[in-house]
Order: C-alpha cells, then structure tokens, then sequence
C-alpha cells in the first residue's frame, strides 16, 4: 500500500465552538489519494479497505469530486452517511468554484478537514473561514498537514475544531494555547471582537 | 492621541507573555528556528549580521514624549545607545538579544507600544501622513481610521500567513506624504458632499488602490474602488486580503507580492474578484460600527490651542536676532511646514545631520531631550516621518525661534529637509543580512560631498534614496536620484535609477546603466547634479528638468567619468602596442 499516505496520529485536540480543549483518540486516517498520478501510470484509486484495519477515511476532496460521475457514487455517498466517508481540502482546491459539491457534501460528510503543506501556508484559513461563513457548514473542521502549536489559536478562530497536529508536537503545551487571550479586535468564527462595553463592565466588577 | 483603553492593554499585555513562552521554547530547544522564525518576525525581531534586531511599530508615526522616554531608555538599556527610525515609521534597535526581547517588549507594554506585525507575512504597522490632523492641506484626518484599521488588523487570524508581507498607507491630505501608490493597499479618505433628503452630508469615504510595491518589481498601485463609505473597510479589506491569500503565489517568493496578483490578473478583474468575495460579507458584523468610531475618535480632537493670529516668516524673521537672521530664515523655509491653526506651526527636527552614522539615527540623549522639546512646545506629541525625520507638530510660531536654538543645541536643526542630504537610507550591509552592499557609507560620502547649504539651498527639493538591496527599505524607486546595491561575483556595486518621486505625482525611477563601485558615486551624483544645474529654467525642480529633457543627457554625464577613463585606458594600451 506505498501510495496510501495514512496518518500516524493517536489523538486529536478537539476544540468544540464554546467548549474546552480536550485529546480524544484519532478515529480518522488520512488518504491522500495517490493524485499525482493518473489510473495509467499506475495511480491507486482504490479506497482503503473500510471493513478491515482503517473504518473510517477522509478522502481528497477533488478524488471525491471525481467519482462523482462514476459507477462508484452511490457507494461513497452512502459510506460517506454511514459516517465513514469525509472529505479533506488541499490548499489549491477553490472550494467557491464546487459550491454544488458542497451544498450537497454538507448532507452527507461527517466530517471535512482542511489541508497545511507546510505551518506558514495560510491558504486553508481562508478557506476554512469561507466553509463556516459561506457555507454555514455546521459540523466539524480538522487542521490536518503540517499544524503546529503556534497556529492553534489562528485555526480556532477561523473555524477549525480539531486539529490532527503534527507527531512530534507537545499536546500538554498544545492544550494551553486556547486562553491566552481574553480579548480580541476583529470578530471570528468563536465570537464578537472585545467591545468597550465590555470594558466598561469589567471596569465597573 | 490615542490611549489604549483596557482591551488594548490586555492584548498588548497577552501577546508579551505568549511571546515570552515561544522564546522560552525556542531556547530550550523544543522549537526550531525554521518554526520560530515567522513567530518571532510577526514580533518584530530579525536576524541581523551581527545581533537581533527588533522593529517596534509607531503606528502611524504617532507617538508622545513618554513613549520616545521609553524608547530611548530601551536604548541605553538593551542596545548601544541609539535607534533608528524607519521609512515606514517604525524605530529599529540593532544589537538585541533573543533573551532580552521579552522584557523589551514588557517595557513597551507598559507605554503602550508593542512590535507586532512590523515584520512577517502579515498586515504591518499601518503607515499615514506624519502631518496628520495638522497639515495645511488635510482634507480628512486619517488617524481615527488608522488606530481603527490598526486595530482590526492585530493579530487577524486569517491572514496571519499571508503569501508575504502586506503594507497599508492612508493618506487624508492634498499632498500625498504616504507613498501611497507604492503599497500594497493604498487608503486615500475623502469627505463626499451628499445631499439626503434635503440635507446637506459629509459622508467619509475611501478610494482603494491596490498592487503597489517596490521591491524586484516596482509597481504603482491602481484604483481597483471608488467611494467606499468608511465603516465597511472591514469587510471591503476582508474581501480583498481573502482573493490575495488564496490565489496570491507561494511557490517564488518574489512573485509573492499582492502586485504580481493584481499584475497577472489586472486590475479591473481583480477588481471583479474582491467585489464577488465582498457581496457575500459587505452586510456583515464586521464593518465598524458608529460607536467605535465615537470611541476611537474622540481621542484625536485638536489640543488647547491658544487663540493667536497669524504670524508671516517676515515677522518671525525679523523679531529674531538680526546675526541670526539668514540661518533662520533657512531653518524656517526648509523645515517648518504650515499648519490649520492660526498661529501654529509643524516642525521638522532632521535626522540627516552631514556626517552622520545614518540618516534617521538617534542617540539616547538625543531621544530624551526631544521628548523635552515635545512638551516644552507641542503638547508632548510627536510623529516619526516616511523620510525618516522627526516632527513638533504644534509649535507656537512665536516660539519658533526658541526652538530652533534647543534644536541646534542637539543638532537636529539642520535646514535639509527635503535637500539632496535629506537622503532616505536603509541600514544597508552594515546590519542587515539582506544586503548586497553598504548603505551608510554612501550616504555619508554624498552628505560630504554636498556639504555647501548654499548650494544645497540653490539646487532646491531633490531626493536622493538609498537601498541595500532590491528589498527597497531605503525607497530608492521613488528617489529622484536612486542609488540600489548590487552583487557582482561577491563584490559591492552601486545601480542609479533616476526620476522616481513620491507624491501625488508619483513615478519609479528608471534605471541609466550599468553599476559603479562605491568610490565612483559622489563624482556621479555631481555629474548628474551639474547636468540638471545647467539644463535647469529658473527654478525648475529637478524632477521637472528630467522629466522636460528625458535620462539621456544625465546618463551621457553620469557615465562621462568612466568613459574617459576607459579611453584612457584604450590608449595607453595602444601606446603600449605601438
């Protein structure tokens, strides 16, 4: 199974929209899809076995989009409602351009996540953002790549919930991120900006 | 000026103790460089030649006398005793440490100051007219929208790893003081006469130009939306920042600049895009609101000016000294600037004394007695300026005379400002790792060179920029008289560009040739300056003669030197054959 690239992560940091941060065991593996290849050059397009080993799968949102069309639809969908299909955004993927695709996934993902090649692309806050305000997407959002300690407070803003954080990252320290601030200057996915009236209520207790 | 209230404070307060624990992490070993690098930049602290170096934000060039005390303890404190304040009104300090920084930046908190987004891929340190609320010429006050800007834009989570870094200017005034066209987002405020339903509106309003930079590739901004009323610049920026952070490229870093978007797209479909991503939020919570605009405004109302009339500089001249006569007159013309109040004048305090370290340079003392002169004759504010120089925006004009010998006495009175040794300079190869060559020593050899005030007076408004390197921190676009460095086979040249400007007339310099070496550069600016002294009409601005008679004649001058060596040379060599 060489082109299958399936996470190593044993916990995720779930960071529920008014909750507290808490680790809870991975459930979910990554497939990246084998997408640098077509089924000619030897591209495996065959998702992972979700009866044995791994039973849950987020798969490439554009691999998805791709079967669309095929014989295998009607199978994926109804994985994807059994709970054991989502779907994970690479950086390039203009999710504004499958509006469609969305509207209709929002009906049948369990889950999506939102891919970081690397901590200092940005891209996947925007579009993480763009899923929680355009797309009112309610359920869950997971920061999958490359997410580090220092970019947990960002990707809890924006609209991520779990974060799936590199291997090598300390979670106790991870965990600790989430009150730094009790303020803030701009509205985000969590909340309103810090406002003068609350200044004044603070002042005043 | 503005005063932070409890929320300001708090997350000042918050962002110091959270950088506290990174630096503690980095270390302890438990984060790498490669991953702390982007969280230390988005503090303003770089990696230099020879130390740190830590860029402290003076958010659009305001600050008081209690915070340069600040700053200039920070420098007697943590560095060699000076700072160096920026073209992008910002003060750097050179020989930090990593250890240090946090107490550095619990120092600032304290004045409220801090250093972030002056570096990084983020929204930086929002820059605007230096005269602001001031200026003769001001139709809008900008700094009510800059401390709010200033405020959305701290620690935005979405665009906190932009494709590269991303610069606002706002400008509110006739004359543009900002660089406006040279930005990423360039803000020009506006009051729109509106009648509504009978009655006669003042409705503020913003025109947004888009994709400007300097750089590899200098760009001017274009005019990408007319008339945005100013409460919904939130969402209006939000749009624009979300089309430049996904489709911006990541794959070269000197294409990632939101001008190469903007350029590739053009403008009027960029234009499109930002205004299809706007529809959707346009109506949203994130505008801002009457009451912030109450709340932040308020703290920008005009100081207890006296009620004075009107003074001419022939009367201010002519109560002074009669000895003392023609250098005040000097002083007068050059760095005084008019003002809205009767009575009242702004003052330019020059950084560019001739035979200095480097243009925009301040040693502690000189901080700390500035910071007395602000108080002492304008009500303790001051303003850092794009051309590096510091400003007394509300002077008596009957005290200007008593200023002016304070001001000598630190010499910071030299009638330079906007004088070919007013001369805009990064910190160049000296400090900065960045570099391809040196700076200051150019600068410094030009101010020897041109040292005559007379003639200097004679030649009249000229810049002349100088950058380390094509990251263009010393402007040398927009210089009218350009100096770049470059790298060839390891050793330092310098290219001329000639005929940039900023303003409202803004043009990028064209390059003339090929580089020259270090000690060729004085003997090629007095070429290019005797050219334009001889082609000159009356008083024709430099700008105005290169511009009438095109870079030919300049270029046949600049070059006239290295020509006639090599000429020199040919011949000896044909002797030598013969």
């Amino acid at each position: 199974m060489s082109q299958m690239n399936l996470a190593s992560h044993q916990e995720i940091l779930h960071f529920p929209k008014g909750g507290k941060p808490t680790l809870a065991p991975n459930e979910w593996q990554v497939w990246n899809g084998d997408q640098d290849k077509s089924e000619d050059e030897g591209g495996n397009f065959t998702l992972p076995d979700l009866e044995h080993g791994a039973h849950k799968v987020l798969v490439p949102f554009t691999w998805w989009c791709s079967q669309l069309d095929s014989h295998h639809a009607a199978d994926i969908i109804s994985k994807a409602k059994k709970g054991q299909i989502g779907v994970w955004f690479a950086t390039d993927d203009d999710i504004l351009k499958h509006a469609d695709v969305i509207e209709a996934g929002k009906k049948v993902w369990p889950l999506v996540a939102a891919h970081f090649p690397i901590f200092r692309d940005g891209r996947s806050f925007s579009t993480a953002a763009l899923l929680r305000n355009r797309f009112a997407w309610q359920g869950e959002i997971r920061a999958i790549g490359d997410v580090l300690i220092d970019q947990l407070l960002q990707g809890a803003r924006v609209g991520f919930d779990s974060f799936a954080l590199r291997p090598d990252q300390n979670l106790d320290i991870a965990l600790k991120q989430f009150d730094l601030y009790t303020v803030t200057t701009q509205n985000s996915w969590r909340g309103k900006r810090s406002t003068c009236e609350l200044h004044v209520q603070q002042y005043a207790s | 000026m503005y005063k932070y209230d409890a929320i300001d404070q708090t997350l000042v307060d918050q962002r110091v103790a959270q950088f506290r624990d990174q630096v503690a992490r980095r270390l302890d070993g438990s984060l790498a460089e490669e991953e702390f690098r982007p969280l230390r930049l988005q503090n303003g602290l770089y990696h230099q030649r020879h130390a740190y170096m830590l860029r402290v934000a003076i958010p659009y060039g305001l600050f008081s006398a209690k915070q340069l005390r600040t700053l200039a303890l920070i420098s007697e404190k943590y560095d060699r005793g000076y700072g160096h304040f920026t073209t992008r009104q910002n003060i750097q300090y050179n020989w930090v440490t990593l250890e240090d920084t946090p107490d550095i930046l619990a120092e600032l908190a304290k004045v409220e100051m801090h250093a972030i987004q002056t570096s990084g891929n983020c929204i930086r340190n929002i820059t605007s007219d230096a005269f602001a609320g001031v200026a003769a010429d001001e139709y809008v006050d900008t700094r009510p929208i800059c401390e709010l800007l200033r405020q959305w834009s701290t620690l935005h989570p979405e665009f906190a790893h932009l494709p590269r870094k991303f610069k606002f200017a706002v400008n509110g005034a006739k004359e543009d003081r900002t660089v406006l066209l040279c930005h990423d987002v360039g803000i020009e405020l506006k009051k729109n006469r509106n009648i509504n339903n009978g009655e006669l509106t003042n409705e503020l309003t913003a025109d947004i130009y888009a994709g400007g930079g300097m750089g590899r590739t200098p760009i001017l901004g274009s005019l990408i939306k007319q008339d945005l009323p100013w409460n919904v610049l939130p969402s209006y920026l939000t749009a624009l920042l979300r089309v430049y952070n996904r489709f911006g490229r990541r794959d070269n870093i000197y294409k990632a600049r939101i001008k190469i978007l903007v350029k590739a797209l053009g403008p009027e479909e960029f234009a499109r895009q930002v205004e299809g991503e706007w529809a959707h939020i346009k109506n949203g919570d994130d505008n801002f609101t009457q009451a912030e605009w109450d709340r932040v405004a308020k703290h920008f109302t005009r100081p207890a000016y006296k009620t004075l009339s009107a003074l001419s500089n022939e009367q201010i001249i002519h109560n002074s000294p009669e000895t003392e006569q023609v250098a005040f007159a000097r002083w007068l013309e050059r760095n005084v600037k008019p003002h809205q109040v009767p009575g009242y004048a702004s003052v330019i305090l020059s950084l560019k004394p001739h035979g200095t370290v480097a243009p925009g340079d301040a040693t502690t003392a000189q901080m700390l007695a500035i910071a007395d002169l602000s108080d002492q004759y304008s009500f303790g504010e001051l303003r850092a300026t794009h051309e590096q120089n510091l400003v007394l925006a509300d002077v008596e004009q009957s005290k200007l005379f008593e200023l002016w010998q304070e001001a000598k006495k630190q010499k910071v009175a030299l009638p330079n400002v906007g004088l070919l040794t007013d001369i805009i300079a990064c910190p160049g190869g000296d400090f900065c790792s960045l570099a391809n060559a040196k700076s200051l020593p150019i600068a410094k050899a030009i101010q020897e060179r041109f040292d005559d005030l007379d003639y200097l007076f004679d030649l009249g408004d000229i810049s002349l920029n100088i950058s380390g390197c094509i990251n263009s921190c010393g402007h040398h676009h927009v210089g009218n008289i350009g100096v770049l460095g470059v790298d060839k086979d390891g050793e330092e040249w310098y290219q001329i560009t000639l005929g940039g400007e900023q303003g409202n007339d803004a043009s990028i310099g064209k390059v003339i040739g090929p580089s020259f070496y270090a000690d060729e550069i004085p003997d090629v600016i007095t070429n290019v300056i005797n050219t334009y002294v001889a082609q000159r009409n009356g008083e024709e601005p430099f700008i105005e003669t290169y511009r009438r008679i095109g870079v030919t004649p300049f270029k046949e001058a600049a070059y006239k030197d290295k020509n006639e060596d090599a000429k020199k040379k040919e011949k000896e060599v044909a002797g030598g054959a013969a």
